[in-house]
Formats: structure tokens, C-alpha cells, sequence
């Protein structure tokens, strides 16, 4: 196994990366001075913790090694993110039963036994369920049907 | 103190605040017995709803999830051998065996006996040091402040499973992502790429729907579940040998849980493991333990239900988050408007007092919803994940959208959801990066107060008295870290949990 594919290596990598990002995009931030802090103080000050913690961990990963990485399954959560944003993107413009139809049909294509019958029936247990809990229960606005209910 | 806890009872005994106590301990049973979603994700999956509830009735509920859930976890460990919590992986080893012996039922009632007699004690825990806890934090400087949850930060990562690097730099992590939105100070925009959304701050509970509700899932759907075959309750009376050998355990199991649930980073889980090792090295029986030794299920049991109890206590009287779970009631608390802190008793008693004391109710309660019902239960077993991953998914997308009637919510919910995943794949622990994003933006404000009082000298930290001592705890606990013998045991007693 490659050594830079160890978990820690790729967190570290990770540290780094998110510590580059928030000098960038804070670049514009005042550090200020110790007496008075700017907004930027703090925020810079944290960019290069994680900066020095990341480079430390690969270092450390690189030398002494460490666990390899899983080969990551893409399809649940390819699925399970294209799930939620399908939900997002039907929610406001067509109503709740549209956006929960697509969210549970999607997600359980991750799933390896995938029954059409279950899902219709987990669909439909579901709506009754969030129409109690949420529309009647949490007296909540949420339109089920837009423009029907 | 009596006039404190009959304000409490009364708060705890209004019919409203009762239901909310059931509602939450009947969901925390419910998830304990799931194997593949833990009081966490309910937690951060429910956060939202709460928002639409009276503060007192919030709270009350997810307390009781929290509970919960420690005594739905034994009830799948001893009957199927199937830890739902991992607070109750220890209960599978002696449990199980028992079931196997027919002693299912009894291990059934002292699991569930013992966690109520240690729920109880822990309540009373917190009763007696909260006040004095209070009356000290009140003598706390910014400086102090600072250096306290500095303390926290280290101590919850050192407790932590995994490596010490790695979770500190998911604490780091965790606080600069807590800087996103306008600064107090200068009303400067920070980290917000101009989305109105962004500009309050970055929402808390889409964040630990995303980062414990869907990567569970998503690992959960990764690997396939197994199911065996339940074990039939007989009787639920444990026989007079039983008993006597069971009391002792729960007293040593519920001392030892308790004072290790109070710990920052410890909680449940280290309380169980940590009490199971006790009673193997001082029975005289020890060749017993995994053939099925009655203390090795009323000890851990006891010990993990105390240690959920007094986990409280630090969130309770300083503010300062002591698990994910507690991380998670703090943002159930800045989400009703209440800034946790010592002046939450001061100020709200009714809500201080009403928690505490609903905390024995819903253990009391727990102990009638478990043992009679244990059938409903284990029929719930059967239900397969297929089912419940999209419920689970569904509830956390209605109820980030609950939150501000904003689509953007289950966007962020999604993104954090991947964000997670990555976590899990390369070994990065969430509970750090929570607490260190729910402590971050005061933490920031203490730090700059202090400076500013101290005209930017730094020396303020080791200049007071209370903070150089929490200072120079903090520091030890790091060197300890790195010493080789210590870090040996510490994975050694991590294998164990894993194993």
C-alpha cells in the first residue's frame, strides 16, 4: 500500500487544506493588534494552528506510516447527497409529497435489495406520518400538494 | 436545596412537561434498541422540532432521549446480542450469556434496576454540586473563562477514542468553522462568500445532522446488517444469589460512572468499559466474566446510566459541553434564546430545577416503559435498514427545513452530510470538531476580552489564579498524552471497546 494513502496522511492533507482556504478567503480580514483585535486576529491565528497540525500529522504518517484508507463505496452517498438536493430543489416549488417521494425513492436505491413495493409502502407510510407529526402535530406551513393542500 | 427541588417537581410534574419526558424517553428507548442510530443523530435530527416547543419541554425531551437510550442499548445486548448503543457494548458479553443460560429475564431487571438506581444517584449528584459548581463559576474573569474551556477542549480529546493529533486539530477545525458570520466586535463579515444565511452565523443543528445523522447513515448503508434470532423472556425475577451478587456492582459500577460521566470527554461509554474492567479485577470469580457473571451486566449498566446523569453537570453549572451530546444540548439551549452558563440557574430556575427533577421521573418511567414491554422492542428489531435509512433522512431534511422555513438549511445539511463522510474515511472523530465549533465563537469573545483588559499583554492567562491553574492542568494532561507508556494503555483500552 502506498504510504500517502493512510488515513492520516490524507488528514493531514486535509488540515492543510483547510487552513490554506481560510487564510485565502480571510485574506481581507484586519488582524488587528493584540490590544485591539481585528476580525482577522483570531482567524488567522487558527488557519496557522491548522496548518502546523496538518503538515505534523503527514509528516508523522509519512515516516512511521499509518492505517490505509478504505476504498470508499461512491453509491450511498452520491445517492443520499443527490437525495437531499432533489428534497431541497422540490420542496418550495411543488410541495412536500413530491420532494419526500423523490428523497426515500433515490435513497433506497443505496440500499442492495432494492423492492419497488417497499418503497411505494414506506412512501406512503411516511407521507401519513409526516402529515401527522409535522403539518398537524408541529402545526407547521407546509404545503403537501402545492397549490392542491 | 428542598425548596429548589419542589420547584423543580412542580415544574416537572405540569401534564405538558410530563408528556415531552415520555415522548423523549419513549424515542430514546426506541433508538437505544436500534442498532445504527445513536442518541447523537436523534438528537441533531430533533434539534429543529424543539423549536417550535417551550424551552423547559425542549430540553426535558432531549435529556430523555439521551437516557433513553442507555436503557434501550441493554435490552438488544442481553436479548440479541447486539449492542445498540455503544455504551452497551461491555452488557453484550455477560449479558447475552446469561440470556443464553435462561436468565434472560433476570438480566433484564437488573440492567434495568440497576441503571434506575444509578439514575437516581446521579440526580442527586447534580442537585448537591450544582450550586456550589454555580457560586464558583461567578467568581470566573474572561481570562479564566478562556483557559476553562481551553481545559475542556484538551480533556474531551485526550478522553477521545483515536488519535490525539488528529482530534485536536478537529477541535481547531471545529472553532474556525465557529467563526463563520458577522464578528461582534467590528460587524465584519467573516467566512460568509455574501449568503445572507451565512451572516447570523453558521446553523449548529444542520451541521450535526450532517455530520452524525447522514454520515452514519451512509455508513450504515455501506456495510450490511446482520439479524439473529431473539432470545423468549421467562421470568423477570432475578433469584437471591443473583441479587446479592448484583448489588455490590451496581454501587461500584454507578461511583465509578458517575465520577467518570463528569469528566470532559467521558460519558457513557468510558463509565461502562472502565466499570466492567473494575469488576473482573475484584471479584473472586473472575473466570466467570464472559460466561455470563451477573455483575458483569449490573455493573457497566449502572455505571454508564450514572455517567449519563452527571455528564450534565458540567454543561449545567459552566456551560462548557463535556460530549457531543452535551455540545448538542448547548445548541438546543442557544436555539430557545438561553445562553448556557452559570447564570442559567440564577435566572431560570424553573428551568434548571424542572430538568434536574424530570430527569428521576423519566428514569422512573423508563424502568415501567422497558420491563413490561420488552416484547414490543425486540420486535422493532425486525425492521429492516432499508426502511429506515430514508426515514431517518427524511425527518433530518423536514427538519432542517423547519428551521427557518429556508431550503438552504437542507443544502447545508447535504453538504455537511459528505463533509462528514469524509471524516469517518479518514479517521477523524466528529465529537471534537463539535465541540470546538459550539465553544468557538465565545471562546473568541473571552480571548479578546481578556486582551483587551490586559492592554494585549497575554501574561493575564498565568497571572490569575484560576486560570494558571486550569492552565497548568491543561498542560499536564497534554504531557501525559505524550508519554509512550501512557499512550500504550490508553489504545489498549480503546482495543478493548473496539473488539
Amino acid at each position: 500500500m502506498n504510504r500517502f494513502l493512510s488515513k492520516d496522511f490524507l488528514a493531514g492533507v486535509m488540515f492543510i487544506a483547510f487552513g490554506l482556504a481560510a487564510l485565502w478567503f480571510g485574506r481581507n480580514l484586519a488582524p488587528g493588534t493584540p490590544v485591539r483585535m481585528g476580525p482577522g486576529y483570531v482567524p488567522h491565528m487558527l488557519s496557522y494552528i491548522l496548518l502546523v497540525l496538518g503538515f505534523l500529522i503527514s509528516l508523522i504518517a509519512t515516516i512511521y506510516g499509518g492505517e490505509p484508507i478504505e476504498i470508499p463505496q461512491f453509491r450511498p452517498i452520491a445517492l443520499v447527497t443527490i437525495g437531499l438536493v432533489a428534497f431541497a430543489l422540490l420542496f418550495e416549488t411543488t410541495g412536500m409529497f413530491p420532494a419526500l417521494a423523490a428523497l426515500v425513492l433515490i435513497a433506497s436505491l443505496g440500499s442492495e435489495e432494492f423492492k419497488i413495493l417497499e418503497v411505494i409502502a414506506n412512501i406512503v407510510v411516511l407521507t401519513i406520518l409526516c402529515v401527522l407529526v409535522f403539518k398537524i402535530g408541529l402545526n407547521m406551513n407546509i404545503d403537501v400538494l402545492r397549490g392542491v393542500w | 436545596m428542598l425548596s429548589n427541588l419542589a420547584l423543580g417537581m412542580g415544574v416537572a410534574l405540569s401534564l405538558q412537561n410530563l408528556f415531552y419526558a415520555f415522548v423523549g424517553c419513549m424515542v430514546g428507548t426506541l433508538i437505544g434498541v436500534l442498532p445504527g442510530i445513536g442518541p447523537v443523530a436523534t438528537i441533531a435530527m430533533l434539534l429543529p422540532i424543539t423549536f417550535h416547543l417551550p424551552p423547559v419541554a425542549a430540553l426535558i425531551m432531549l435529556a430523555g432521549i439521551y437516557y433513553g437510550a442507555q436503557y434501550g442499548g441493554s435490552t438488544t445486548s442481553i436479548l440479541v446480542n447486539l449492542p445498540g448503543e455503544a455504551s452497551s457494548v461491555v452488557t453484550c458479553i455477560d449479558g447475552y450469556q446469561m440470556a443464553r443460560k435462561g436468565r434472560a429475564g433476570a438480566a433484564l431487571s437488573i440492567a434495568a434496576l440497576g441503571s434506575f438506581f444509578a439514575g437516581t444517584v446521579g440526580t442527586l449528584i447534580i442537585v448537591l454540586f450544582a450550586e456550589p459548581l454555580t457560586q464558583m463559576a461567578q467568581k470566573f474573569g474572561p481570562a479564566d473563562y478562556c483557559s476553562l474551556m481551553a481545559l475542556g477542549l484538551v480533556a474531551a480529546v485526550v478522553l477521545a477514542n483515536g488519535s490525539v493529533l488528529k482530534a485536536i486539530a478537529m477541535v481547531f477545525l471545529g472553532l474556525l468553522f465557529g467563526l463563520v458570520g458577522t464578528d461582534v466586535n467590528t460587524g465584519a463579515q467573516r467566512f460568509t462568500f455574501e449568503i445572507p444565511e451565512l451572516s447570523d452565523g453558521i446553523d449548529f443543528a444542520p451541521i450535526a445532522m450532517g455530520l452524525f445523522g447522514i454520515a452514519e447513515i451512509v455508513v450504515n448503508l455501506e456495510r450490511k446488517m446482520s439479524r439473529s434470532g431473539a432470545i423468549k423472556v421467562t421470568s423477570l425475577w432475578p433469584n437471591r444469589e443473583e441479587a446479592r451478587r448484583a448489588w455490590p456492582a451496581v454501587i461500584r459500577g454507578t461511583a465509578l460512572g458517575a465520577v467518570l460521566g463528569v469528566l470532559p470527554g467521558g460519558g457513557p461509554t468510558l463509565g461502562a468499559f472502565s466499570s466492567y474492567t473494575l469488576e473482573k479485577k475484584v471479584s473472586r470469580r473472575p473466570a466467570e466474566f464472559g460466561r455470563g457473571a451477573v455483575e458483569g451486566v449490573a455493573a457497566p449498566e449502572s455505571a454508564n446510566n450514572a455517567a449519563a446523569q452527571t455528564s450534565f453537570i458540567p454543561m449545567l453549572t459552566l456551560g462548557i459541553p463535556s460530549n457531543a451530546v452535551m455540545a448538542l444540548m448547548v445548541g438546543a439551549m442557544i436555539i430557545q434564546g438561553i445562553q448556557p452558563g452559570p447564570e442559567v440557574m440564577t435566572k431560570k430556575p424553573d428551568l434548571f430545577w424542572g430538568m434536574i427533577a424530570s430527569m428521576w421521573i423519566g428514569n422512573l418511567m423508563l424502568v415501567i416503559i422497558n420491563l413490561p414491554m420488552i416484547g414490543m422492542w425486540v420486535k422493532l428489531l425486525t425492521v429492516p435498514y432499508r426502511f429506515l435509512a430514508p426515514a431517518i433522512l427524511l425527518f433530518c431534511a423536514i427538519g432542517a427545513y423547519s428551521l427557518q422555513n429556508s431550503i438552504f438549511h437542507v443544502e447545508q445539511v447535504a453538504i455537511f452530510g459528505v463533509l462528514g463522510y469524509i471524516f469517518v474515511r479518514l479517521g477523524c472523530e466528529g465529537a471534537p470538531f463539535l465541540l470546538g465549533l459550539v465553544l468557538g465563537p465565545q471562546m473568541e469573545e473571552y480571548f479578546r476580552r481578556a486582551m483587551l483588559l490586559s492592554r494585549g499583554d497575554p501574561a493575564v492567562f498565568v497571572q490569575r489564579p484560576i486560570s494558571l491553574g486550569l492552565l497548568i492542568t491543561t498542560a499536564i494532561l497534554l504531557i501525559l498524552m505524550a508519554l509512550p507508556s501512557l499512550r500504550k494503555a490508553r489504545e489498549e483500552a480503546f482495543q478493548e471497546e473496539e473488539g
